[in-house]
């Protein structure tokens, strides 16, 4: 049996092709008549070809596990993908790119502040508690000029919609942010299995990012008048991005390096160990976690990093991307002050919005979080990967108590938010087509220049109702496709984008199916 | 990216890297992986071909001929790690552990994870396309590679890694930069070639058993050294001579024509090395391994002093390996502080 659009609910979040009363949404139609025009067969067929595509690219990722004595393993996954993409309008785009480029802006320039004159704490922007006592906080950065004023040169911020349709931000990853790759090879796959999908649309591509990346990276070469030497700093292969590390540093014509090829000189600079002998290496994208890169600075017992890097980097003859200590603002109780930020450095009013964040460290809020564990997502303000999370709706009691304990022990640690119902595509599924939560994650690069990627990589929870959608738990993901609609089309869901009311939408859906 | 010598020639950094054959200061961990990613190709395929020339040889041949699957064991220089585990080379036995036995690290499914891993930690250098080669190669190894197949199935299964194997190669060779670290790789394939052929005409000889030193089964011992190396028709075409030892020996040691003749490989090692930096050693070695061969009686060598002589040529294949892996993988580098250019 093929897809039956008429079974499909749209109706439980915001749907991003699917208006509630079962319309097609701006430019979705055809992407919903061509997959109705399949039959059950084809479908198989295409997701099995988008399955051989993956294995055979070798998109992969790694998952940690046991192995079958209990030690600790590494898998080699297949990167899971769907085959129904992701639609985003372009006016829609360029309005969140903007504000994209606002948010880390600011952001930049409160890590540059932090390190420098710490303006932030002294007129009352943030406490002072909240960063010098931050995990995040390096000491060691304070006074440090790194090139364009730029710490975070390359951040993924996760983006969410809301039942209005409209884009909140999640959180920020500043510190090394990964996905891009699979982002790219999302487009890849999807050209392979539809090809006949892309006839018609006018469909942004993604692929000038690499390029984006590189320029990037060369503009914060110490060393003027030659050509920078780039490099990709990698844990090595067991790590579970390194897909992605030998991705970039291919595309970008970098070299890959892990720690063991470099060393620095008693002049300061780095080198990397050649078949010509040493050689200077000025810029690294470092794809380590700051405590992981230098023995001597951090922690003594990493075999990850190089011996003498921050010696280098404070003394200016290497770039480092991102910087030591940009964490201090990856952190979910900074996040909530991320809008007073953009008042406070840019004098602007913030053109994306958070999603509402309690501060349990403040008492009022700690008291009305606890209060209502059982409405709230709490987070820890230091993890990722969506690990640590109370989700208060899903949680049994005995779970609820524990975090109330540990927030009470720890309120600095936590943060809470209001349950935020992620909107909804649909997702193939072994029988037919569901609604599956997802969420978008962009990438916004800084040095001389700004750039945002085109819609970015979109994960999807492959479980019925489940809004977790790291790959690490069970997530998958789309291709996300930035496109052009026919201009009446453009402005009725331009009114949607605006208002936010679904009668727009679907009215548009109608106008253009 | 930037030359690294000084030498005059064109103005620009970038002019010289085009001018001199691209990069020449690849790192050296990626040089080592790409050499070791040349040598797990050839091996693969040479130990495929091993087998499946077997087969076909052993149907040819009569029954209690003392020719049979014990050979290829010695060929492949595992003797001992095989006596360990099975009590008989038989066919199913050797089968097993030349093709799909993980606890053999010179099966040809341990060389296929040599290849893919080694491609793995460089497929940044390589056209990305070729990765797609290996994982095919490999899943292919994974599913059709089992033990205790027909001889059937197992020739088809071996065609298959064969012909991926060329792919993968061909594909490098026609859209791979040619610069270093397709030097490595050849250089890689060129010294396991060389020692797959040298290793050949060993055990191939030293199989020569007294008391069956009729004229036939000596040719048919020759012949069946040629046909390892697929060298028969080249032998025929080139040679035009009955297949006897003097002429066997003159052709795979010293024809400068045939892919894998001993003097051919070290010919190519010699010109891949000339290609690298720094390359002082490794060019002695290879230089000593070429004028030994130009200095021996080829045609005269026979029993022992055949057994001496390849021994010698497996000692040079061996130094010229330390000295490669000295002077590019395993050094310890000081940057200059006064040019903050290089030294080593």
């Amino acid at each position: 049996m093929s897809i039956d659009w008429t079974r499909y609910d749209a109706t439980r979040a915001w749907d991003e092709l699917v208006t509630p009363d079962g319309a097609a949404r701006p430019g979705a139609d055809s992407v919903m008549r061509v997959l109705a025009g399949l039959s059950s067969e084809e479908l198989a067929e295409r997701k099995a070809a988008a399955d051989v595509a993956i294995r055979a690219m070798g998109i992969t990722f790694t998952v940690y596990s046991e192995d079958e004595g209990g030690g600790p393993a590494q898998i080699d996954r297949e990167w899971p993908f769907d085959i129904v993409p992701r639609l985003v309008l372009k006016h829609e785009w360029d309005e969140v790119a903007r504000g994209l480029k606002q948010r880390v802006k600011a952001l930049n320039a409160f890590i540059d502040d932090i390190y420098h004159d710490q303006r932030a704490i002294r007129d009352g922007l943030v406490p002072a508690d909240h960063i010098l006592k931050s995990r995040e906080f390096r000491q060691e950065c304070i006074g440090i000029d790194p090139p364009h004023g730029v710490w975070s040169h390359v951040c993924g911020t996760d983006l969410v919609r809301d039942e209005q349709g409209r884009f909140l931000v999640l959180e920020d990853n500043l510190r090394v942010p990964s996905g891009v790759s699979y982002m790219l090879e999302n487009r890849a796959v999807m050209k392979r299995v539809f090809p006949e999908l892309f006839e018609d649309y006018i469909i942004h591509p993604v692929d000038d990012y690499p390029l984006a990346l590189a320029a990037c990276l060369r503009s914060l070469a110490p060393r003027q008048g030659t050509a920078p030497v780039v490099a990709v700093l990698t844990p090595g292969i067991y790590n579970s991005a390194y897909f992605e590390h030998a991705y970039l540093a291919q595309t970008m014509a970098a070299e890959l390096v892990e720690g063991s090829d470099l060393f620095v000189g008693d002049d300061d600079c780095v080198y990397m160990q050649t078949i010509a002998g040493a050689q200077r290496v000025d810029v690294i994208y470092r794809r380590i976690d700051d405590l992981f890169i230098d023995p001597e600075a951090f922690r003594e017992d990493s075999i990850l990093g190089v011996s003498g890097l921050m010696r280098a980097w404070r003394a200016g003859n290497v770039a480092l991307a991102n910087a030591p200590g940009c964490g201090v603002a990856d952190d979910k109780v900074i996040y909530s002050y991320v809008p007073d930020m953009i008042r406070y450095y840019l004098a602007e009013e913030p053109l994306l919005a958070n999603v509402p964040t309690y501060r349990c460290v403040e008492k009022q809020h700690r008291d009305f979080v606890l209060d209502n564990l059982d409405t709230l997502v709490v987070k820890p303000a230091n993890e990722s990967g969506g690990y640590g999370l109370l989700m208060g709706p899903m949680a049994t009691h005995a779970e609820c108590n524990a975090f109330a304990r540990s927030i009470r022990a720890n309120p600095r640690n936590y943060v809470a938010q209001p349950m935020i119902s992620l909107s909804t595509a649909p997702t193939l599924t072994e029988t037919r087509v569901e609604a599956r939560h997802l969420d978008l994650r962009p990438f916004i690069l800084s040095g001389r220049d700004t750039y945002v990627t085109t819609g970015g990589l979109t994960r999807v929870a492959m479980k019925k109702g489940s809004m977790v959608v790291n790959s690490s738990q069970g997530g998958g993901s789309k291709d996300t496709w930035v496109v052009e609609v026919e201009p009446s089309a453009g402005q009725a869901s331009s009114a949607a984008g605006a208002g936010g009311r679904k009668e727009a939408g679907s009215s548009a859906g109608g106008a253009t199916s | 990216m930037r030359a690294v010598s000084d030498a005059p020639g064109p103005a620009t950094p970038a002019g010289q890297a085009l001018a001199a054959g691209g990069r020449r200061d690849i790192l050296s961990r990626v040089a080592e992986r790409v050499y070791w990613l040349g040598r797990y190709i050839e091996r693969v395929e040479s130990t495929a071909r091993l087998v499946t020339v077997t087969s076909n040889l052993l149907m040819d041949l009569p029954l209690r001929l003392p020719l049979g699957w014990r050979p290829l064991i010695d060929i492949t220089g595992s003797g001992p790690l095989f006596d360990s585990l099975f009590d008989e080379a038989n066919e199913h036995n050797v089968c097993r552990f030349l093709i799909s036995d993980t606890r053999n690290p010179g099966s040809i499914i341990r060389s296929i994870e040599g290849v893919r891993e080694n491609a793995r930690t460089v497929r940044e250098t390589m056209p990305r396309v070729t990765f797609e080669y290996v994982n095919d190669l490999h899943h292919f190894a994974r599913s059709e590679l089992a033990p205790g197949t027909s001889r059937r199935r197992r020739r088809e299964a071996l065609d298959g890694v064969g012909s991926r194997v060329h792919q993968f190669e061909g594909f490098l060779s026609r859209n791979m930069l040619h610069d270093a670290h397709w030097t490595f790789l050849r250089l890689g394939n060129q010294l396991e070639r060389a020692d797959m052929t040298t290793r050949t005409i060993d055990v191939g000889s030293a199989n020569l058993l007294t008391g069956h030193d009729l004229e036939a089964f000596h040719e048919a011992q020759w012949r069946s050294v040629l046909i390892s190396l697929y060298a028969m028709q080249s032998y025929h075409a080139a040679v035009g001579q009955p297949v006897s030892r003097a002429p066997v020996l003159e052709f795979l040691l010293r024809a400068g024509h045939l892919p894998r003749s001993y003097a051919r490989c070290l010919a190519q090692m010699r010109s891949s090395v000339r290609d690298l930096p720094r390359n002082r050693r490794p060019m002695r070695n290879c230089n000593s391994a070429i004028v030994a061969l130009a200095n021996a009686d080829v045609t005269g060598l026979e029993g022992p002093t055949l057994r001496a002589f390849m021994d010698d040529c497996q000692k040079h294949l061996g130094r010229i390996h330390d000295s490669v892996a000295e002077t590019w993988f395993h050094f310890q580098p000081k940057p200059n502080p006064k040019d903050g250019k290089l030294a080593s």
